[in-house]
């Protein structure tokens, strides 16, 4: 939906609308931004703070009390004046190439540009406390190495639904001044499911007994252990907690701008993946959902793992597609993100019987397959797991032997995607049949990355970012002003002018 | 393809007639960093027998074990650095290495992001490069090293090519 929609727990403080851009056509973020920095470090800091003082085994006074309340008070004065520089000091525009660009820093200053050509994907999350002011942070990623990526906070909602809008459509190549794209709701994760699916994974009980032993050894030791709380960052059970919270009605809407995920209890979030995006698929079921046939679904999506790089309680470890759903919902999602395959029907070739001697668990599950779109391999007894890779979006194979696996004569075949959740290998294969495997799916990539239609969407952009360049292939109309890979009748390019002039003659006659 | 009378060493087997192999000087570059780590170990050995009432027995057994411990990793690294090949085909680099772990890269041309040459001040000293291939993939891990630096520039300048007539985007 539009981001017209009211937020039950937001005070109507801030007026919505947009922060008026500056003679050069720079905006900057929500004035309220330096007061959100100043304050939302309170849980942590009240929390880190008490834990200090019972170390320290202060007394409780008014004496102790004051002296907190007035750290609290500086530090947050200190944070909101710091905030307040930096609110000055950056600003963010769209250039004349079409492109985001972002100055920022008071000390040392950076100047950011994000190719949107290469848009990995757009958040919208709103942390509670900016929530409670109506207000949200916009994340937008590139592929990229390292650090690309950049970080808006705050704006209104409605303001940066509007920009994550005009960041999508800039990047398809579209007009950018038209309407959100209509979505089309797929799927809800009811709460009660997700409960359960939490309580059902070894996981949690593993977390609670360690909650219960740390629990117990500083009750015992006096506190002494209470040390270990500080280095793995609170009660352990708690992450079970942060992940019900996090995935707390997930939806998954699809829409011609890419698939849409929402979710969050505390922290909303709202993520857009556009088409041909996602890099990896994979399929997680822990013992106890078996009976119930649920399922997880995570993605690999370029540019995200930086992401782990965030700030405090923003880290995302694996990128989440579906927290749990029934195996036919879980298909009918990625039928969406990987279009045309069925995963179904896709033969899969065991590993060798002597792989026992190696995997003494999971040997029988071990296997991979493969039709004209991805490769998948299957692993994992307890928890089983099924990764999917497209043939388009492999980026390199690998053969491995350790001396334990060349003494069964087996070796292990590796689909490299981007850094994500999603690991794509063939264990323990026949050393043989590993190589030839990787030769084909080398070969297999090959041939996708020539024949890939999903970079349209980039090509597209391409051509709108081209207008003043010197050689523009074959001019398209790219104003229609239709989103969506399929319906763009345009050359098929790559994403550099270079890269248009296949050589019929490189590809090996297999 | 696969023929059936090969034994298991042919899973990492050149593609063609046989690996590019790198220089003999990478395991003489990795020989002098032993042989620094083992100086700096055995001055600590000797140091040790400067303490009074210390028993000399757990020095010269120590030594000896350094020597053991030197002699091996000399041969390993002569093995090690003569795993390394390359081989360069029409679509994809290939790459190998290791003796007790061995691996085998295959980097479509298309899928490379950059090129990067590094040598360090040893192998500087030596004449060597090291030439790392970097993907979209944190894994790929496709690094030569052990090259001169004439060999190197050539085989950037190859791959970038390459590259670029071949990119795909992500």
């Amino acid at each position: 939906m539009s981001g017209g929609e009211r937020d039950p727990i937001a005070f109507e403080v801030v007026k919505p609308g947009r922060s008026a851009p500056d003679e050069h056509g720079r905006r900057r973020v929500h004035p309220w931004t330096p007061f959100i920095e100043g304050v939302r470090w309170w849980p942590g800091g009240v929390v880190a703070g008490v834990t200090l003082a019972a170390q320290l085994d202060v007394k409780v006074g008014t004496g102790a009390i004051l002296v907190g309340l007035a750290g609290l008070v500086g530090v947050t004065l200190l944070g909101m004046a710091w905030g307040f520089l930096g609110w000055q000091r950056r600003t963010f525009w769209f250039d004349e190439d079409g492109d985001l660009r972002v100055d920022s820093g008071v000390l040392s200053r950076n100047e950011r540009r994000l190719q949107l050509s290469r848009l990995q994907s757009v958040d919208v999350l709103q942390p509670l406390i900016a929530r409670f002011a109506g207000l949200a942070e916009v994340r937008v990623e590139v592929a990229g190495a390292g650090d690309s990526k950049i970080n808006l906070q705050f704006l209104t909602l409605r303001e940066a639904n509007e920009l994550r809008n005009e960041i999508i459509a800039r990047s398809a190549g579209v007009r950018h001044d038209v309407a959100e794209a209509p979505e089309n709701v797929l799927v809800t994760v009811p709460p009660g499911d997700l409960v359960i699916s939490l309580l059902l994974r070894a996981e949690t009980w593993l977390l609670l007994a360690a909650s219960i032993l740390l629990l117990a050894t500083t009750l015992w030791t006096n506190g002494v252990s209470g040390i270990g709380f500080l280095l793995v960052g609170g009660i352990p059970v708690f992450q079970v907690f942060t992940q019900f919270t996090r995935y707390y009605d997930f939806t998954v809407a699809e829409s011609p701008d890419g698939l849409r995920l929402r979710h969050g209890l505390l922290q909303k979030t709202r993520q857009t993946v556009p088409p041909g995006r996602v890099q990896a698929v994979g399929f997680v079921q822990p013992f106890l959902w078996r009976k119930r046939g649920w399922v997880r679904v995570r993605l690999n999506v370029a540019g995200a793992s930086s992401s782990t790089q965030g700030s405090g309680n923003e880290t995302y470890t694996e990128n989440v597609l579906l927290p749990v759903a029934p195996w036919p919902v879980a298909l009918a999602i990625v039928a969406r993100v990987l279009p045309g395959v069925d995963l179904q029907s896709i033969p899969t070739i065991p590993a060798p019987d002597r792989s026992r001697r190696r995997a003494w668990i999971q040997w029988r599950q071990l296997a991979v397959g493969w039709d004209d779109q991805v490769f998948i391999t299957r692993g994992g007894r307890i928890t089983e797991r099924w990764d999917v890779v497209p043939h388009a979006r492999t980026q390199s194979v690998r053969v491995t032997q350790g001396p334990w696996q060349r003494s069964l004569g087996l070796a292990s075949m590796h689909v490299d995607s981007t850094p994500g959740a999603v690991k794509i290998t063939g264990h323990h294969r026949d050393a043989d049949e590993a190589r030839r495997l990787a030769q084909e799916q080398a070969d297999r990539a090959s041939v996708a990355r020539a024949g890939d239609r999903s970079l349209r969407w980039v090509a597209q952009q391409h051509l709108a970012g081209q207008q003043t360049g010197a050689a523009t292939p074959s001019a398209a109309p790219h104003d229609g002003g239709i989103l969506g890979p399929q319906a763009s009748e345009i050359a098929d390019l790559g994403p550099t002018p270079s890269a248009v002039e296949p050589d019929p003659g490189e590809r090996p006659e297999a | 393809m696969a023929d059936q009378t090969r034994t298991i060493d042919d899973a990492f087997a050149p593609p063609g007639v046989s690996w590019t192999r790198v220089s003999p000087k990478l395991a003489t570059a990795y020989r002098i960093s032993l042989c620094a780590v083992a100086l700096l170990v055995l001055v600590g050995i000797v140091a040790l027998t400067f303490i009074p009432d210390y028993p000399d027995v757990i020095s010269v057994i120590a030594g000896g074990v350094l020597l053991v411990v030197v002699v091996w990793l000399w041969w390993l690294i002569g093995r090690r650095t003569g795993s390394w090949g390359y081989a360069e085909r029409e679509d994809d680099l290939l790459v190998t290495s290791g003796i007790m772990f061995r691996r085998l890269v295959i980097v479509p041309y298309g899928r490379m992001q950059l090129v990067d040459l590094n040598a360090g001040p040893i192998h500087r000293w030596l004449g060597i490069t090291t030439v790392q291939l970097h993907t979209a993939a944190a894994t790929t891990d496709a690094s030569i090293p052990g090259l001169t630096p004439p060999v190197a520039a050539d085989l950037r300048d190859r791959l970038a090519r390459r590259g670029e007539q071949r990119s795909a985007g992500l």
